[in-house]
């Protein structure tokens, strides 16, 4: 389980996360999400150890502060929003990459779980290719591929692992948004956990069993998806009027990622 | 493709290196094929660049006598020196100044995330010519027992003090709260770079006849003149850094997904960046304070060996080395021959060969690299 204990996040001097409390447990996914400039990335950044933070963060008990960068490194990985790379990787090395602590970095298991890897984001084939001839979406997809390899195993020595994504399908068509989302719930369902911030709503209430909605910095509502998506925790937070599972009027064709089959 | 164009260009899309299967985007085969062939280079390398040279001593003959233990008086005095203490001392100091200036623009290039860094860029080039024209012009006024004690050891000195001490400040400009902005650095060192020259410039303004001599070889650079007293000094710290920058190698891989991600990946990130800087400081610094400015491919090296065997340091720091040796000694044995008896200033080779090939190489490859 990751707590984070009345987090406070300050940026340059202004503050940009007030206190926020949050708890995202072994298979479970977290979603976290909030109009842009809310904080929901520096949450997640602060919760990674990456940046200087106030308050308590302890994964499994834990605290972040306390642990070296590779006792991190095989307990959480992180995708991040965006990737730019200036030189000519392959996707192989670039998945490769993910594979250098604990104990995937054995030389007998990398080959196997990069090609498992690339297999689980749709890449099967895509080896061979440099990455930066990739479009967007297959870009951001390595990417989950090496953060995946990383903490391969959703348990290890008993303890659960997390992914922590930063608008992991952002980039992606529907059903590569689809696949990647299903791949987090495997993810927590091998016993792992998962924090993900998510800008797709459809998708937030379909696949997470916690949803986090953070409005300037601060917490607006937790809970379930069924109970935490109301009318008026949309206007809350969003500052826009919407109707929970309300038809738009007729002639405007609309698609819902719940009907997807197969 | 047909069988012809993948071994004309076996580095082009859908190749055979690049291709489908179990092995596809796995260049550490190749990686490992090159870095042999380099040794084998570079033995060569050393070794012609002992046999040869604008003299018909014959580097044979002196070793063979010396095995075989025959008599002195078989072999002139005057091959002996020629072989021993101006061939062997400049092929292998040559070598490891080679070897320095390419590996570090390997790691420069790694650690800023950016193909076209090199060592110049933290400060080195800049400060190392700033201590060097400090001693020679300023030098007569320290006391008398500290040059003494320095020797012919003052200028090489004080263009690694002077080096080093401008990459530690820049280090220290660029680091706040524990985290080093390596973005800041750049560009504080350009900053540097400038008032560094319009220091140098002041002392040139002040600087005598015989100074201003002193001053314009050793900007020049060159190869010539070295000697074992020279290696010891030099060798020993290039040594060191050769041997520790390849511990940097995962690291350096992971910091190219960025530094973030470099950490979430368990690398001691602040750690990393120290360790890089100070060996890119301390080999680029020995070697320039022996060398002068030789201007040589610390971007072009690593660029050509990126394309080969890609960018994993593992692979990209050794290789740069044993390159970048070889090349200098090659370059070396041109100048000293080309014209002999008397020599090319090495960067005047170095520059003709590398720049137009450098370009070849940029052209081909434009698409590829989204230039």
């Amino acid at each position: 389980m990751i707590t984070a204990r009345n987090l406070t996040v300050s940026l340059s001097g202004k503050t940009i996360v007030h206190g926020v409390s949050l708890q995202a447990k072994a298979g479970a996914l977290t979603a976290i999400v909030g109009p842009n400039g809310s904080g929901k990335t520096t949450t997640l950044k602060a919760i990674a150890g990456e940046l200087a933070s106030k308050g308590d963060i302890a994964i499994n008990g834990h605290d972040i502060r306390a642990l070296e960068p590779w006792q991190l490194a095989i307990k959480r990985a992180v995708l991040p929003q965006a990737a730019t790379i200036a030189f000519p990787f392959t996707v192989r090395e670039i998945v490769r990459l993910g594979l250098t602590v604990g104990p995937n970095r054995h030389a007998e298991r990398v080959d196997a779980i990069t090609a498992d890897a690339l297999a689980a984001v749709d890449l099967a084939g895509f080896a061979g290719r440099f990455y930066q001839e990739l479009s967007g979406g297959e870009q951001q997809r390595v990417q989950l591929a090496r953060v995946l390899s990383q903490i391969w195993e959703p348990m290890l020595d008993g303890e659960p692992c997390f992914l922590m994504l930063d608008e992991p399908v952002s980039a992606l068509d529907i059903r590569h948004q689809l696949a990647i989302m299903q791949l987090a719930r495997r993810y927590c369902e091998g016993g792992g956990g998962v924090i993900a911030v998510m800008h797709d709503l459809n998708l937030t209430a379909m696949f997470a069993d916690h949803m986090v909605m953070m409005k300037g910095g601060r917490i607006e509502r937790a809970g379930p998806p069924v109970e935490v998506m109301t009318d008026d925790a949309m206007e809350a937070v969003f500052g826009c009027r919407m109707r929970i599972n309300g038809v738009p009027a007729a002639g405007v064709p609309f698609v819902l990622p719940h009907t997807a089959s197969a | 493709m047909s069988l012809n164009d993948a071994v004309r260009n076996p580095f082009a899309r859908g190749s055979l290196l690049m291709r489908s299967g179990a092995t596809a985007g796995d260049r550490t085969a190749i990686a490992r094929l090159t870095l042999v062939v380099l040794v084998i280079l570079s033995a060569v390398a050393i070794a012609l660049s002992v046999a040869t040279g604008a003299s018909d001593a014959s580097a044979v003959n002196v070793i063979g006598a010396l095995l075989t233990g025959a008599d002195d008086t078989a072999l002139s005095m005057r091959d002996r020196i020629i072989v021993f203490d101006i061939r062997m001392p400049r092929a292998l100091l040559g070598f490891l100044i080679g070897a320095a200036l390419a590996m570090s623009g390997a790691v420069m290039q790694g650690l800023f995330r950016n193909p076209l860094a090199d060592p110049g860029l933290v400060g080195i080039s800049s400060g190392a010519a700033l201590g060097a024209v400090l001693m020679i012009v300023l030098g007569s006024a320290l006391p008398a027992g500290v040059m003494l004690a320095l020797g012919a050891y003052a200028l090489p000195f004080a263009a690694f003090v002077g080096g080093l001490l401008t990459t530690l400040l820049l280090y220290r400009i660029a680091t706040r709260g524990g985290q080093t902005s390596v973005a800041t650095m750049l560009l504080a060192g350009i900053a540097i770079a400038a008032l560094a020259g319009a220091v140098t410039g002041i002392l040139i303004y002040m600087a005598d006849d015989k100074q201003l001599r002193d001053i314009t070889f050793w900007g020049l650079g060159s190869l010539s003149g070295m000697t074992w007293v020279k290696l010891f000094a030099a060798g020993p710290i290039i040594l060191i850094a050769l041997l520790v920058v390849p511990f940097l190698s995962r690291g350096l891989n992971a910091i190219t997904l960025g530094e973030a991600a470099a950490f979430h990946m368990g690398v001691k990130v602040q750690r990393l960046k120290y360790t890089a800087v100070v060996a890119v400081a301390g080999a680029v610094g020995a070697s320039v304070a022996v060398s002068g400015g030789i201007g040589f491919g610390g971007i072009v090296v690593p660029h050509l060996l990126r394309i080969v065997i890609g960018p994993d340091h593992r692979y990209l720091l050794p290789a740069p080395a044993l390159l970048g040796g070889v090349l200098m000694l090659g370059a070396d044995m041109l100048a000293r021959t080309l014209v002999a008896p008397a020599e090319l200033p090495i960067g005047i080779i170095t520059a003709l060969a590398g720049a137009p090939f450098f370009l070849w190489v940029l052209l081909r490859d434009r698409t590829r690299n989204g230039w």
